[in-house]
Parts: structure tokens; C-alpha cells; sequence
């Protein structure tokens, strides 16, 4: 047993790599060589994840990825403890229907990020994600709960369909984010263009906002500047084409 | 033993196995958590009568709190596993709930018994309250007029003491409260520990049961009273003519141990006699506070 399983790339992927056996849960229980034999999809075709990544380290919930990943894609899919450090962007389906652990990327993320299975009814049902970076299209999509916290932009549709759980986003987020939310709540920072079915309630300085990101500070390492953690909000109430139960928190000012 | 020329009798305090629960508010300011955190703990003096003994247990700087405001810490005991939630619903919901800017944090998130006192209260918001979990737990917001109220789900649990005490005999009145507000000045806000009374201060300590009445559980402790020595068993000496009790509650014996050192040091002053403590003989509570064990050891 190691403190950290460590995977460093070392050979780019020349097509999508699906590495959704990368999970911390599971690897506590396995070997360095056991690790290494588990199954990726490479451009369609089954590899092992040996065949790309060097692995340091063995049964430890605590795994760190190394190198440009962005050509990885579902990482941490399923993932339900442990924690899940990357130095680097990584590809589509990050965290997709996570339920536990925390997911730390030192990069971006491209679509999907804690997002939803194809058909699935709920995508992510717990653990946080942090992306440092932005994140592509479908950000959380159908989340029954957890976090997912983004400190870029955000593409087109950012918590879609929620059900629960918190999306908080740092910078802009596209089109269509919040869109028949049910529950949850969308904690914005930078813009976002509200849709046409979400109600003002009210401007008032949430005290859940602040204790989330003294959480985020203290725990996660998140730069979380006091005009926002203090600041006041403006509540809309929605998405009234579906159960309205949900909120957008739209950060004001001081 | 004399501390200051004070005597410090050859006895000990009896104290209970209760069960307390630690709850943090925070407020805008110190003044909202206090006005709370005084309403929750008003008539909780003694189980006697209220069911549950409660009391400040020290002030919290911002940076020691969940949601880094000012707070307050609070010491909640009952004698059973039962009513401790019962009264923590009641009176929050009366009490820190309708109190301005305030919040409501578990103070034992180590305790493994936990009680569900946010989520009853939850109901006050009609469905309209939302949970949200942060860092595994999970809080309450409900709604009210002013914004949102927050109060963690659940609160922890776990076996604490009640009744530790000591008495200071001195020469007269004004020398015994001298005594007992400097005592009592001495071990405010020591960890672990609450003072329940008035100021912390009891002047109508008690015996079990009654001479005279038999549907009363505690009346007064005529062996301590000094109108009474020369009708009674008195054990007041010559030369007392006032006690004051100190009642100690608390998590756990050692802070009671060294709550009681601290206060009864700054109780031998000039004009207190000795340092006694309440006791039934050793034969109802399982935990002895030596007086002179306790005042030997420590700084």
C-alpha cells in the first residue's frame, strides 16, 4: 500500500482513450501491475491502461494523473470515494454520474464534465468536482446531487435538467445553462444569460453560499475571494416549465 | 489544605452521568448570537425544575466557526437520552430560529449518536426548505422573513457530567459574592464547561427530597443554610454566615477538574473562610471531584 497511485502519460493517445477504469474506489483494492492491466477503448479498440500510463504507486484511494489528457476521456466515471488529482486538462465525461470522492482538475474539461449517461434519468448523485479551468458543453447535466465547481467558463446547457446538488461557475457560462432545472441550485459569478422561465425573487447574501466556499477555501484549496463569499445575491426562482423548486444565485456585488 | 489562608475542606463533589450536546451559533455580530444564545438557555438552570441544565460556554472568534461570523458556543445536558432532542427542537425553534441573522452549527461532529434536530425544525418552512450538502454534511435552509435561517441537520450526542460543584463559605454575604463572581470571572469560557445558574452563582443550594413535604424531589440545603445553625445538623462553621454554591456542568470530568481549579484559586480571597463541595455520600453519582486532589494538582 502507497499514500498515491500515481499515473503519469506516456503515450499520447491518437484517438479518444475511454478510460473510465480510472477510479480511486477501485484502485485501493488493486496492485500497480493490476492497475495497469485494467481495459481502455483506444480509437474503438481495447487496450490496457498500461499501454499509455506509467503507474507509481498501489492500492490507494488517492491518485494523481499526470500529462495532457485532454484525449482521455471518462475519467472518474462512476466514481464513488477517494480522491482524484490532475495536473491537466482532461477530455469529455469527466466525473459523468459520479456519486462520491472528490475529482481536483488543475486544467479544463471537455463535455459532460459530472454529467449524465446517455439515457440515464440522473447524472452525478454525489462527491465534488473542481475544475480550475473551463469546461465544455452539458456541465452536470441532470445532477441529483453533489458539487461541481467551475473556475473557467462554462460551454452551452451548464446543469441542465438538475434535479439537486450545487453548480457553482467563476466565469461566463453558454447558452441554455440552468435550463429545466428542477431542484438545485446554480451559483454564478461571472455571466449568465437567465432563461425566460426563471422569476426574481429577491437580493439578500445567501448564508449557504458562504459556508460552501469557506468549504471550498479550507478543504479544496480554492481561491474564493471575500466579495464573494460575503457578497449579495440575486435569487431567481425556476425553471417554472418545470418544478420551479430550483434557483439561480447571481452574484451582485459586495 | 489552605490556598491564600483559605481552607479547602477534606471532601469531594458528586456529579451525574448526563448527556450534552454542544450547539455553535454565529450572528452578524457577537450581540445576535448572544441575544440567541441567551433566550436558548434561559430557565435551564437545573433539571430539577426545567428539564435540562444549559449555559454559555464561551465566545468564538470567527475564524473558530462553519460560517466565520461570531459565535457562541453552548452547552445543552439532560438526564436521558430521550429529552435531549425534545428540548434542543423546542427551544431552538423558539429561540435561535426566530433570532435575527443567527445560524445554528453542531458543535460534537465527532459524536457518533446524532440527533436529528435541523431536520425537525425543517418543517417550519411550510416545503418551501431546501437541504444542501456541504463537506458531507448536511444543513437546512429555511426560509423566513428576513432571508434564510441555516441549521445543520443533525447534532451530536454524547455521555457528559452534571453537578460538579464547590461552596465558598465566607464571613458574610458581600464576602461570598466577592468570592463567587471572581470564581466565576476566572472559569468563564473555559472549554468544556458550563455555569448554569444565575451569573453562575447559586445561593439556594439543595438537599434530596424534604424533611416535611413528601411531594418535594429537593429543598433546602438547611445543613449549609446559616439562619438554620442552631435548628439543624448545621455544617456551617463558626464564622460563616453566607455560601454560595458554583454549579459545573460539562462535557467530560478532566474539564470540570480543571474548571473547578481555576475558580476555586480566584475563590480564596480574603474573607472566605473554606472551600467545601456537595456530595450524598458518594452513593448516587458516579463521578468524585476531590477538592484537595483537584487544588494538588495542575498549574
Amino acid at each position: 500500500m502507497s499514500d498515491v497511485v500515481t499515473l503519469v502519460l506516456t503515450q499520447a493517445p491518437d484517438h479518444a482513450l475511454v478510460a473510465n477504469c480510472i477510479l480511486p474506489d477501485h484502485f485501493a483494492a488493486l496492485s500497480a501491475q493490476e492497475i495497469a492491466s485494467l481495459p481502455v477503448t483506444h480509437g474503438g479498440r481495447a487496450a490496457r491502461l498500461g499501454d499509455f500510463f506509467k503507474v507509481s504507486g498501489e492500492r490507494s484511494a488517492s491518485v494523481r494523473l499526470e500529462g495532457n489528457l485532454e484525449k482521455v476521456e471518462g475519467i472518474g466515471a462512476g466514481m464513488a470515494g477517494g480522491e482524484l488529482a490532475i495536473d491537466g486538462s482532461v477530455g469529455r465525461d469527466l466525473g459523468l454520474a459520479m456519486a462520491g470522492g472528490r475529482i481536483d482538475v488543475r486544467g479544463g474539461a471537455g463535455d459532460n464534465a459530472g454529467g449524465a449517461r446517455p439515457g440515464a434519468a440522473k447524472g452525478m448523485s454525489g462527491g465534488e468536482i473542481i475544475v480550475r479551468g473551463s469546461v465544455g458543453d452539458d456541465a452536470a447535466t441532470r445532477m441529483r446531487r453533489g458539487l461541481l465547481v467551475v473556475m473557467g467558463d462554462a460551454g452551452r446547457g451548464a446543469g441542465r435538467g438538475m434535479i439537486a446538488g450545487t453548480v457553482v461557475l467563476f466565469g461566463k457560462a453558454g447558452p441554455g445553462a440552468a435550463r429545466f432545472l428542477k431542484r438545485g441550485s446554480i451559483v454564478s459569478l461571472g455571466k449568465l444569460e437567465r432563461p425566460a422561465t426563471f422569476r426574481y425573487a429577491c437580493t439578500y447574501r445567501p448564508p449557504h453560499v458562504a459556508l460552501l466556499f469557506r468549504h471550498l477555501r479550507a478543504h479544496a484549496g480554492v481561491p474564493v475571494n471575500d466579495r464573494h463569499l460575503a457578497g449579495r445575491y440575486e435569487r431567481y426562482s425556476g425553471d417554472f416549465a418545470e418544478l420551479g423548486k430550483g434557483e439561480i444565485l447571481q452574484w451582485v456585488g459586495e | 489544605m489552605k490556598i491564600n489562608g483559605v481552607a479547602i475542606e477534606d471532601t469531594f463533589a458528586e456529579a451525574f452521568t448526563m448527556r450534552v450536546a454542544r450547539i455553535v451559533i454565529t450572528g452578524r455580530n457577537l450581540k445576535w448570537a448572544r441575544e440567541a444564545a441567551l433566550k436558548l438557555t434561559g430557565f435551564a438552570t437545573s433539571v430539577i425544575g426545567c428539564k435540562v441544565e444549559a449555559g454559555i460556554e464561551r465566545e468564538l472568534a470567527p475564524a473558530e466557526t462553519p460560517d466565520g461570523r461570531p459565535g457562541l458556543s453552548v452547552l445543552f445536558l439532560t438526564m436521558d437520552k430521550e429529552s435531549l432532542p425534545q428540548q434542543l427542537v423546542v427551544r431552538l425553534g423558539q429561540t435561535v430560529l426566530t433570532c435575527a441573522t443567527t445560524a445554528c452549527f453542531d458543535g460534537l461532529p465527532d459524536a457518533p449518536d446524532r440527533l436529528t434536530v435541523g431536520k425537525a425544525l425543517r418543517v417550519f418552512g411550510d416545503g418551501f426548505q431546501a437541504s444542501k450538502v456541504i463537506g458531507g454534511k448536511r444543513y437546512w435552509r429555511i426560509p423566513v422573513m428576513e432571508g434564510e435561517f441555516l441549521v445543520e441537520e443533525t447534532f451530536g450526542m454524547q455521555k457528559g457530567v452534571g453537578g460538579g460543584n464547590f461552596l465558598i463559605l465566607a464571613e458574610d454575604a458581600d464576602h461570598a459574592l466577592e468570592a463567587a463572581e471572581a470564581a466565576v470571572d476566572a472559569m468563564t469560557n473555559q472549554p468544556g464547561v458550563i455555569l448554569p445558574f444565575p451569573g453562575g452563582v447559586v445561593r439556594s443550594g439543595s438537599k434530596v427530597g424534604s424533611k416535611r413535604y413528601k411531594s418535594m424531589i429537593a429543598t433546602t440545603n438547611d445543613a449549609f443554610s446559616p439562619t438554620l445553625r442552631a435548628v439543624t445538623a448545621s455544617q456551617v462553621p463558626d464564622g460563616v454566615n453566607s455560601v454560595l454554591e458554583i454549579v459545573l456542568d460539562g462535557t467530560d470530568g478532566p474539564s470540570i477538574e480543571a474548571a473547578m481549579r481555576v475558580g476555586i484559586r480566584a475563590a480564596c480571597r480574603p474573607g472566605v473562610r473554606s472551600i467545601s463541595a456537595g456530595n450524598y455520600g458518594g452513593k448516587l453519582g458516579p463521578h468524585h471531584f476531590h477538592l484537595r486532589r483537584i487544588m494538588s494538582n495542575g498549574p
